[in-house]
Protein backbone atom coordinates (compact mmCIF):
# COMPACT_ATOMS: atom_id res chain seq x y z
CA UNK A 1 0.00 0.00 0.00
CA UNK A 2 1.20 3.38 -0.85
CA UNK A 3 2.45 5.65 2.04
CA UNK A 4 0.11 7.71 3.54
CA UNK A 5 0.73 11.22 1.89
CA UNK A 6 2.22 14.15 4.39
CA UNK A 7 0.50 17.02 4.60
CA UNK A 8 3.26 19.28 5.86
CA UNK A 9 4.36 21.06 2.77
CA UNK A 10 2.41 23.07 0.37
CA UNK A 11 1.35 21.60 -3.22
CA UNK A 12 -1.45 21.04 -5.45
CA UNK A 13 -2.57 17.42 -5.23
CA UNK A 14 -1.07 15.58 -7.67
CA UNK A 15 -1.36 11.91 -9.04
CA UNK A 16 0.86 9.60 -7.38
CA UNK A 17 -0.21 6.48 -9.36
CA UNK A 18 0.42 5.61 -13.18
CA UNK A 19 -2.73 3.27 -14.13
CA UNK A 20 -1.91 0.25 -15.90
CA UNK A 21 -3.21 1.43 -19.43
CA UNK A 22 -0.96 3.63 -19.03
CA UNK A 23 2.08 1.50 -18.71
CA UNK A 24 0.13 -0.75 -21.52
CA UNK A 25 0.05 2.17 -23.64
CA UNK A 26 3.70 3.48 -23.20
CA UNK A 27 5.36 -0.02 -23.49
CA UNK A 28 3.49 -0.50 -26.48
CA UNK A 29 4.34 2.78 -27.99
CA UNK A 30 8.12 2.23 -27.38
CA UNK A 31 8.20 -1.50 -28.71
CA UNK A 32 6.51 0.00 -31.96
CA UNK A 33 8.97 2.42 -32.20
CA UNK A 34 11.95 0.00 -31.19
CA UNK A 35 10.97 -2.42 -34.13
CA UNK A 36 10.26 0.84 -36.69
CA UNK A 37 6.49 0.25 -37.46
CA UNK A 38 6.80 4.30 -36.85
CA UNK A 39 9.08 7.23 -35.50
CA UNK A 40 9.02 9.24 -32.25
CA UNK A 41 8.31 12.10 -34.84
CA UNK A 42 5.16 9.93 -36.50
CA UNK A 43 4.05 9.40 -32.76
CA UNK A 44 3.88 13.39 -31.87
CA UNK A 45 2.41 14.23 -35.35
CA UNK A 46 -0.47 11.60 -34.83
CA UNK A 47 -0.60 12.79 -31.01
CA UNK A 48 -1.18 17.02 -31.84
CA UNK A 49 -3.79 15.69 -35.02
CA UNK A 50 -6.06 13.57 -32.10
CA UNK A 51 -5.46 16.97 -30.12
CA UNK A 52 -6.34 19.65 -32.58
CA UNK A 53 -9.66 17.96 -34.30
CA UNK A 54 -12.95 19.57 -33.12
CA UNK A 55 -16.58 20.21 -34.25
CA UNK A 56 -15.66 23.47 -36.07
CA UNK A 57 -15.49 22.56 -39.48
CA UNK A 58 -19.08 20.46 -39.70
CA UNK A 59 -20.20 23.70 -38.09
CA UNK A 60 -19.05 25.83 -40.70
CA UNK A 61 -19.80 23.02 -43.40
CA UNK A 62 -23.87 23.17 -41.62
CA UNK A 63 -23.82 27.31 -42.00
CA UNK A 64 -22.28 27.05 -45.44
CA UNK A 65 -25.19 24.46 -46.96
CA UNK A 66 -27.97 26.92 -45.06
CA UNK A 67 -26.88 29.74 -47.28
CA UNK A 68 -25.81 27.51 -50.19
CA UNK A 69 -28.66 25.39 -51.63
CA UNK A 70 -25.79 23.99 -53.85
CA UNK A 71 -23.55 23.19 -51.33
CA UNK A 72 -26.06 21.79 -49.16
CA UNK A 73 -27.29 19.16 -52.29
CA UNK A 74 -23.58 18.34 -52.30
CA UNK A 75 -23.35 17.89 -48.68
CA UNK A 76 -26.36 15.62 -48.32
CA UNK A 77 -25.28 13.14 -51.22
CA UNK A 78 -21.49 13.13 -50.46
CA UNK A 79 -20.65 13.86 -47.28
CA UNK A 80 -16.62 13.18 -47.82
CA UNK A 81 -16.43 15.65 -50.95
CA UNK A 82 -18.29 18.55 -48.91
CA UNK A 83 -15.99 17.86 -46.56
CA UNK A 84 -13.43 19.13 -48.59
CA UNK A 85 -14.85 22.36 -48.73
CA UNK A 86 -14.23 23.24 -44.96
CA UNK A 87 -10.63 21.84 -44.84
CA UNK A 88 -11.33 18.28 -43.68
CA UNK A 89 -9.64 15.55 -46.03
CA UNK A 90 -11.26 11.95 -44.86
CA UNK A 91 -9.10 10.26 -47.51
CA UNK A 92 -5.83 11.68 -46.75
CA UNK A 93 -6.08 12.66 -42.80
CA UNK A 94 -3.46 11.25 -40.64
CA UNK A 95 -2.14 9.02 -39.54
CA UNK A 96 -2.69 6.20 -42.00
CA UNK A 97 -3.35 8.57 -44.68
CA UNK A 98 -6.91 6.43 -44.86
CA UNK A 99 -8.65 7.86 -42.15
CA UNK A 100 -7.65 7.34 -38.61
CA UNK A 101 -8.11 3.69 -37.65
CA UNK A 102 -11.99 3.26 -37.52
CA UNK A 103 -12.20 7.00 -39.08
CA UNK A 104 -13.85 5.03 -42.39
CA UNK A 105 -14.72 7.39 -45.22
CA UNK A 106 -18.35 7.46 -45.75
CA UNK A 107 -19.99 10.54 -43.74
CA UNK A 108 -23.23 10.83 -44.61
CA UNK A 109 -25.27 14.38 -43.53
CA UNK A 110 -29.10 13.85 -42.09
CA UNK A 111 -30.68 16.67 -43.12
CA UNK A 112 -33.34 17.44 -40.32
CA UNK A 113 -36.88 18.37 -41.11
CA UNK A 114 -40.77 20.42 -40.07
CA UNK A 115 -41.67 16.60 -39.86
CA UNK A 116 -38.08 14.63 -38.68
CA UNK A 117 -35.40 15.28 -36.35
CA UNK A 118 -32.45 13.17 -36.39
CA UNK A 119 -30.02 11.69 -33.63
CA UNK A 120 -26.82 9.77 -33.75
CA UNK A 121 -25.91 7.12 -31.78
CA UNK A 122 -23.26 4.22 -31.86
CA UNK A 123 -24.95 1.16 -29.60
CA UNK A 124 -21.99 -1.30 -30.11
CA UNK A 125 -19.37 1.26 -28.69
CA UNK A 126 -18.53 4.85 -30.28
CA UNK A 127 -18.18 5.30 -34.18
CA UNK A 128 -18.11 9.01 -34.79
CA UNK A 129 -17.35 11.74 -37.40
CA UNK A 130 -13.98 12.33 -35.21
CA UNK A 131 -12.37 14.26 -38.65
CA UNK A 132 -14.97 16.89 -38.45
CA UNK A 133 -16.59 16.51 -35.56
CA UNK A 134 -13.93 15.58 -33.00
CA UNK A 135 -13.41 13.50 -30.13
CA UNK A 136 -16.95 12.13 -29.08
CA UNK A 137 -18.13 13.55 -25.47
CA UNK A 138 -17.73 11.17 -23.02
CA UNK A 139 -21.81 10.84 -22.38
CA UNK A 140 -21.84 9.67 -25.99
CA UNK A 141 -20.07 6.38 -25.48
CA UNK A 142 -21.80 5.22 -22.02
CA UNK A 143 -24.14 2.49 -22.09
CA UNK A 144 -26.23 4.34 -20.62
CA UNK A 145 -26.71 6.83 -23.39
CA UNK A 146 -26.55 3.86 -25.84
CA UNK A 147 -29.15 1.65 -25.14
CA UNK A 148 -31.54 3.73 -23.78
CA UNK A 149 -31.65 6.33 -26.59
CA UNK A 150 -32.59 3.54 -29.01
CA UNK A 151 -35.09 2.51 -27.21
CA UNK A 152 -36.90 5.57 -25.61
CA UNK A 153 -35.45 8.46 -27.67
CA UNK A 154 -38.09 11.11 -26.40
CA UNK A 155 -37.28 10.78 -23.14
CA UNK A 156 -33.36 10.98 -23.31
CA UNK A 157 -34.00 13.62 -25.98
CA UNK A 158 -36.07 15.80 -23.14
CA UNK A 159 -33.23 15.16 -20.74
CA UNK A 160 -30.96 17.07 -23.00
CA UNK A 161 -33.17 19.79 -22.93
CA UNK A 162 -35.37 19.04 -26.56
CA UNK A 163 -39.20 18.21 -25.88
CA UNK A 164 -40.42 17.58 -29.90
CA UNK A 165 -44.00 18.36 -30.63
CA UNK A 166 -45.93 15.49 -31.75
CA UNK A 167 -45.79 16.04 -35.16
CA UNK A 168 -41.96 16.28 -35.13
CA UNK A 169 -40.82 12.56 -35.99
CA UNK A 170 -37.91 11.10 -34.11
CA UNK A 171 -35.43 9.06 -36.46
CA UNK A 172 -32.24 7.31 -34.18
CA UNK A 173 -29.51 6.34 -36.54
CA UNK A 174 -27.34 3.71 -35.19
CA UNK A 175 -24.22 4.24 -36.78
CA UNK A 176 -22.50 0.84 -36.24
CA UNK A 177 -20.30 -0.28 -39.82
CA UNK A 178 -18.59 1.79 -41.98
CA UNK A 179 -20.87 4.91 -42.53
CA UNK A 180 -20.34 7.92 -40.12
CA UNK A 181 -23.01 10.63 -39.57
CA UNK A 182 -23.75 13.75 -38.74
CA UNK A 183 -26.91 16.01 -38.42
CA UNK A 184 -28.12 19.22 -40.42
CA UNK A 185 -30.41 20.46 -38.28
CA UNK A 186 -32.86 23.50 -39.02
CA UNK A 187 -31.27 26.78 -39.22
CA UNK A 188 -33.48 28.48 -36.43
CA UNK A 189 -35.85 31.59 -36.93
CA UNK A 190 -33.89 35.12 -35.83
CA UNK A 191 -30.61 34.50 -37.89
CA UNK A 192 -31.95 35.86 -41.50
CA UNK A 193 -29.38 38.03 -43.29
CA UNK A 194 -26.44 36.50 -40.78
CA UNK A 195 -23.16 35.43 -42.23
CA UNK A 196 -21.58 31.85 -42.84
CA UNK A 197 -18.89 33.07 -39.12
CA UNK A 198 -22.28 34.05 -37.53
CA UNK A 199 -24.42 31.31 -38.73
CA UNK A 200 -21.40 28.78 -37.62
CA UNK A 201 -21.06 30.21 -34.31
CA UNK A 202 -24.82 28.69 -32.89
CA UNK A 203 -24.24 24.87 -34.44
CA UNK A 204 -23.00 23.32 -31.85
CA UNK A 205 -21.27 19.92 -31.49
CA UNK A 206 -24.65 18.63 -29.53
CA UNK A 207 -26.76 20.36 -32.76
CA UNK A 208 -24.54 18.32 -34.87
CA UNK A 209 -25.09 14.47 -32.90
CA UNK A 210 -28.90 15.45 -32.82
CA UNK A 211 -29.55 15.96 -29.08
CA UNK A 212 -29.74 19.86 -29.12
CA UNK A 213 -31.62 22.75 -31.67
CA UNK A 214 -29.41 25.76 -32.50
CA UNK A 215 -30.83 28.81 -31.48
CA UNK A 216 -29.32 32.32 -31.90
CA UNK A 217 -28.39 33.74 -28.46
CA UNK A 218 -26.59 29.81 -27.42
CA UNK A 219 -22.98 30.31 -29.26
CA UNK A 220 -20.28 27.56 -28.59
CA UNK A 221 -17.72 30.12 -27.80
CA UNK A 222 -19.90 31.97 -25.22
CA UNK A 223 -18.27 32.72 -21.70
CA UNK A 224 -19.17 30.25 -19.14
CA UNK A 225 -20.84 31.38 -15.89
CA UNK A 226 -18.49 31.58 -13.44
CA UNK A 227 -19.75 30.41 -9.91
CA UNK A 228 -17.59 30.81 -6.53
CA UNK A 229 -17.33 27.93 -4.74
CA UNK A 230 -19.10 27.50 -1.43
CA UNK A 231 -16.30 26.07 0.07
CA UNK A 232 -13.07 27.41 -1.22
CA UNK A 233 -10.30 25.60 -0.45
CA UNK A 234 -7.32 27.74 0.97
CA UNK A 235 -3.57 27.73 0.36
CA UNK A 236 -3.35 26.45 -3.07
CA UNK B 1 2.64 -12.90 -43.27
CA UNK B 2 1.63 -9.60 -44.95
CA UNK B 3 -0.07 -7.10 -42.02
CA UNK B 4 -1.05 -4.76 -44.11
CA UNK B 5 -2.80 -5.59 -47.48
CA UNK B 6 -5.50 -3.74 -46.17
CA UNK B 7 -3.60 -0.54 -45.35
CA UNK B 8 -1.88 -0.49 -48.44
CA UNK B 9 -4.61 -0.76 -50.45
CA UNK B 10 -6.74 1.67 -48.63
CA UNK B 11 -3.94 4.53 -48.69
CA UNK B 12 -4.53 7.23 -50.82
CA UNK B 13 -7.86 6.24 -51.67
CA UNK B 14 -9.97 5.21 -48.82
CA UNK B 15 -12.01 2.36 -47.05
CA UNK B 16 -14.52 1.32 -47.65
CA UNK B 17 -13.72 3.24 -51.25
CA UNK B 18 -10.60 0.28 -51.54
CA UNK B 19 -13.64 -2.24 -52.05
CA UNK B 20 -15.29 -0.43 -54.78
CA UNK B 21 -16.52 -2.35 -57.58
CA UNK B 22 -16.06 -5.80 -56.39
CA UNK B 23 -18.88 -7.01 -54.69
CA UNK B 24 -21.04 -7.48 -57.66
CA UNK B 25 -24.52 -6.01 -58.62
CA UNK B 26 -26.23 -4.82 -54.58
CA UNK B 27 -29.24 -7.18 -54.04
CA UNK B 28 -31.38 -4.68 -52.52
CA UNK B 29 -32.37 -1.59 -53.81
CA UNK B 30 -34.16 1.51 -51.96
CA UNK B 31 -37.93 0.52 -50.78
CA UNK B 32 -37.76 -2.83 -50.79
CA UNK B 33 -39.03 -4.96 -47.53
CA UNK B 34 -36.59 -7.07 -45.60
CA UNK B 35 -36.30 -9.04 -42.45
CA UNK B 36 -33.09 -9.20 -40.57
CA UNK B 37 -31.80 -12.91 -40.24
CA UNK B 38 -30.93 -14.17 -37.24
CA UNK B 39 -27.65 -15.43 -37.93
CA UNK B 40 -24.81 -17.58 -35.57
CA UNK B 41 -22.03 -15.22 -34.51
CA UNK B 42 -20.20 -17.15 -32.20
CA UNK B 43 -17.23 -15.07 -33.05
CA UNK B 44 -17.90 -11.63 -34.07
CA UNK B 45 -20.88 -9.43 -35.31
CA UNK B 46 -21.86 -5.97 -35.62
CA UNK B 47 -25.41 -6.87 -36.04
CA UNK B 48 -27.44 -5.89 -33.20
CA UNK B 49 -29.57 -8.48 -30.54
CA UNK B 50 -32.61 -5.96 -31.02
CA UNK B 51 -32.89 -6.08 -34.57
CA UNK B 52 -33.30 -9.47 -35.35
CA UNK B 53 -36.07 -10.97 -36.97
CA UNK B 54 -37.34 -7.87 -37.47
CA UNK B 55 -38.68 -6.19 -40.97
CA UNK B 56 -37.32 -2.99 -42.15
CA UNK B 57 -37.06 -0.83 -45.41
CA UNK B 58 -33.85 -0.85 -47.92
CA UNK B 59 -32.75 3.40 -47.86
CA UNK B 60 -30.11 3.07 -49.70
CA UNK B 61 -27.05 0.65 -50.65
CA UNK B 62 -23.99 2.86 -49.46
CA UNK B 63 -20.94 0.94 -49.98
CA UNK B 64 -18.95 -2.36 -50.68
CA UNK B 65 -17.10 -3.68 -47.80
CA UNK B 66 -15.90 -6.90 -46.16
CA UNK B 67 -18.58 -7.92 -44.11
CA UNK B 68 -17.53 -6.90 -40.17
CA UNK B 69 -17.62 -10.52 -39.62
CA UNK B 70 -15.07 -11.39 -41.86
CA UNK B 71 -13.07 -8.33 -41.88
CA UNK B 72 -12.34 -9.16 -37.70
CA UNK B 73 -10.36 -11.82 -39.30
CA UNK B 74 -8.74 -9.63 -41.83
CA UNK B 75 -10.43 -11.79 -44.61
CA UNK B 76 -11.10 -9.21 -47.14
CA UNK B 77 -11.60 -11.83 -49.89
CA UNK B 78 -15.77 -11.32 -50.57
CA UNK B 79 -16.68 -7.61 -50.08
CA UNK B 80 -20.26 -7.30 -49.93
CA UNK B 81 -23.02 -4.45 -50.34
CA UNK B 82 -24.05 -2.29 -46.99
CA UNK B 83 -27.66 -0.85 -46.33
CA UNK B 84 -28.67 2.13 -44.71
CA UNK B 85 -31.76 0.17 -43.45
CA UNK B 86 -35.09 2.20 -41.14
CA UNK B 87 -37.14 0.60 -39.07
CA UNK B 88 -40.73 1.42 -37.59
CA UNK B 89 -39.68 2.07 -33.99
CA UNK B 90 -42.71 0.32 -32.92
CA UNK B 91 -41.98 -2.65 -34.83
CA UNK B 92 -38.67 -2.65 -32.61
CA UNK B 93 -40.00 -2.30 -28.72
CA UNK B 94 -43.43 -3.86 -27.79
CA UNK B 95 -43.93 -0.95 -25.68
CA UNK B 96 -43.52 2.27 -28.08
CA UNK B 97 -46.30 4.69 -28.04
CA UNK B 98 -49.13 4.73 -30.50
CA UNK B 99 -48.71 8.69 -30.34
CA UNK B 100 -44.85 8.77 -31.94
CA UNK B 101 -46.05 5.44 -34.46
CA UNK B 102 -43.97 7.36 -37.10
CA UNK B 103 -40.86 6.93 -35.15
CA UNK B 104 -38.04 5.50 -37.20
CA UNK B 105 -34.45 3.75 -36.43
CA UNK B 106 -32.13 3.40 -38.84
CA UNK B 107 -28.90 1.13 -38.93
CA UNK B 108 -26.39 -0.44 -41.35
CA UNK B 109 -26.57 -3.81 -42.19
CA UNK B 110 -24.67 -5.91 -44.71
CA UNK B 111 -25.85 -8.18 -47.33
CA UNK B 112 -26.00 -11.67 -45.88
CA UNK B 113 -27.81 -10.12 -42.79
CA UNK B 114 -30.95 -9.34 -44.81
CA UNK B 115 -33.26 -11.60 -47.01
CA UNK B 116 -36.67 -9.99 -49.03
CA UNK B 117 -40.09 -10.63 -47.20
Amino acid sequence: MAEKHNHDHNHAPMVEEISDFEVLEIAVRELCIEKGLFTIDDHRQFTEYAHNIGPLPAARLVAKAWLDPEFKKLALEDGVKASLEVGIDWITSPPTDFGTPSDYCDLRILEDTATTKHVVVCTLCSCYPRPILGHSPEWYRTPNYRRRIVRWPRDVLSEFGVNLPEGVNVRVEDSNQKCRFMVMPMRPEGTEGWTEEQLTEIVTRDCMLGVALPHPDRKHNAKRPIHKAINPVHGH
Amino acid sequence: MNRSHHADKATGVGDPQCFKGEAGPAKFKAGDRVRVKDLPDIFYTRTMQYCRNVVCEVVIATHESPAAEDEAWDNCDNPEWFYIVRFKQQDLWPEYPDTYSNDTLQTELSERWLELV
